[in-house]
């Protein structure tokens, strides 16, 4: 009888250790990380970071040991005025900072600002989803401009003399105003007879700057150059090309997202997706880096995962008259400065 | 003269007629409370916001084919000519030669839209989908994110637990009711 109930006992704990065994390996084949992914085999691999990679002879610049912290939750834009100070855009306020990254003042709008420049006689020029607005050097609003429409989107804004260039994204033209908010002419719309293609703008990244030729500079994102026109928009001329691999070419799908022009006439370019900032010489040729995405990041390749998280990584840059190069991250809502370390 | 005990008197009736008052209310209740339920059914459904397109969706199905497909939100799509949820990572050109093509089973179909140069159209030919999500990811790392995956409810079996929902490591699977089936991506949402 004890010997039955013995045996009975062994195959009871038999079943309870394979049962147990079936459990931890099932467990332990369950791909809760994700990493097994779809089953593909590895040439299915999605993976960048090869094309993250940048030689470390390439990069030109060195960031600054601190970055300043802005203390927005969504920030847009950035922009430098002549002395050198900060203005950051976002969360419906623009914050004024010293280079030391101290505040100096912020002034409040009424709706999320899109893009902002400062003109020489302080004046802030804010654009917002569809109209632009000014604010004078201490914050007070001196004009609200028309409204552009519930397709526009503006996204870049840039004074020069009496004029007031404004990118819009959604309508994909630029608007040329005098520094009163008359329209004087649109620039950028595709035209055969002037040999102008238009301006391809797959997301609401279309950057503009004025040259120190005084010739307007437009990204066309999305046929991944930037183009030159008179203000009576001629298009004079355009560089840049796409190539995910080669790190002179503009990656992605529509890049650069945003730009500025240094001293020399040369361009500091922002590309998303394999974010990147790099410098081409005033005829387009590439000559360095400024930072990649493990410099801005900390991880090269793909640096995101969720689509919000993706979205939000389309920095701006902006420069000072040491040549210095302002970058917003987006993301972390911080500023990071670059100055160069050697020469090309 | 003792008293039968099966004799119904007034307390026993009253009594009796009571219990079977609260159960019938009891039993209406439940039925009323069950048909409430039956109206709320959940189905499992992709939070496309939280989704990491690990591919996770190809294999953990217990279809043999996944009840997940990729879906399109054109109102988000930037109708780019040179689409990352179309192209691999290193396209050898642009062009729709499979070798450039990032979908394992060439199931997305790009068309130029000639009237709208130079833009490209992008659908999901849904058959050849098999919700591996590589396609969602070139398009949330390059693009606009409007490429998303979807359990497809005209596929999905609904199971009690849903074996994709166990193994997806970002918590996307949700329940949802029955009546709002799809979580979709909206233009305003980019």
């Amino acid at each position: 009888m004890n010997k039955r109930l013995g045996t009975t006992n062994i195959k009871i704990l038999v079943a309870v250790f394979v049962a147990i065994a079936i459990a931890v390996i099932a467990l332990i084949r369950l791909d809760t990380t994700g990493k097994k992914g779809s089953g593909l085999g590895k040439e299915f691999t999605y993976d960048l970071k090869n094309l993250g990679k940048i030689d470390p002879n390439l990069i030109l610049y060195k960031g600054s040991v601190r970055a300043i912290s802005t203390g927005f939750t969504n920030s847009r834009a950035i922009a430098l005025d002549s002395k050198g100070i900060i203005y950051i855009a976002g969360d419906k306020v623009i914050r004024k900072f010293a280079e030391a990254g101290n505040l100096l003042g912020e002034t409040h709008v009424a709706d999320m600002p899109m893009c902002l420049t400062i003109a020489n006689d302080d004046k802030m020029y804010i654009g917002f989803k569809d109209h632009v607005e000014v604010y004078d050097g201490q914050g007070k609003p001196l004009a609200t401009w028309e409204n552009l429409g519930n397709d526009a989107v503006l996204t870049s804004i840039a004074v020069s003399n009496n004029d007031v260039f404004v990118a819009d994204a959604g309508n994909r033209i630029v608007y040329r105003f005098n520094t009163t908010g008359k329209l004087i002419n649109r620039i950028g719309g595709k035209d055969k007879d002037k040999n102008i293609p238009g301006f391809f703008v797959p997301s609401p990244h279309f950057d503009l700057a004025v040259g120190h030729d005084g010739l307007l500079r437009v990204a066309n994102p999305g046929n991944h150059r930037i183009e030159a026109y008179t203000s009576e928009g001629d298009l004079e001329f355009s560089w840049g090309k796409f190539s995910n691999v080669n790190i002179n070419s503009f990656c992605g799908c529509c890049n650069p997202v945003n730009f500025a022009i240094l001293a020399d006439e040369s361009f500091v370019t922002c590309e998303k997706g394999l974010i990147r900032v790099k410098i081409y010489d005033r005829d387009g040729s590439f000559a360095g880096v400024v930072a990649g995405s493990k410099q801005l990041t900390g991880k090269a390749g793909r640096i995101c995962n969720i689509p919000a998280e993706c979205q939000s990584r389309a920095f701006d840059v902006a420069v000072d008259a040491h040549d210095r190069i302002f970058v917003l991250d987006t993301t972390k809502n911080i500023v990071r400065i670059f100055t160069k370390i050697k020469e090309e | 003269m003792a008293e039968n005990k099966n004799d119904i008197n007034r307390r026993h009736f009253l009594r009796n007629g009571l219990w079977a008052a609260c159960l019938t209310g009891l039993g209406a209740i439940t039925g009323a409370l069950s048909r409430k339920c039956s109206a709320q059914n959940l189905f499992w459904q992709i939070d496309p916001e939280i989704c990491i397109a690990c591919g996770n969706c190809a294999t953990y199905c217990v279809l043999e084919e996944s009840a997940v497909k990729c879906v399109h939100a054109y109102a988000m799509c930037g109708y780019c000519r040179i689409c990352f949820g179309f192209f691999g990572p290193e396209p050898h050109d642009i062009n729709d030669a499979a070798e450039n093509q990032l979908c394992p089973t060439g199931a997305i179909i790009r068309k130029y839209l000639k009237d709208d140069d130079p833009y490209y159209e992008y659908t999901i030919d849904e058959p050849l989908c098999m919700g591996c999500g590589k396609c969602v990811l070139g398009c949330n790392t390059f693009g606009n994110g409007s490429l998303f995956l979807q359990v497809r409810h005209d596929r999905c079996l609904n199971c009690n637990e849903c074996s994709i929902a166990v193994a997806c490591p970002s918590g996307a699977y949700k329940r949802v009711p029955a009546d709002k089936p799809y979580l979709l991506k909206r233009a305003d949402s980019a």
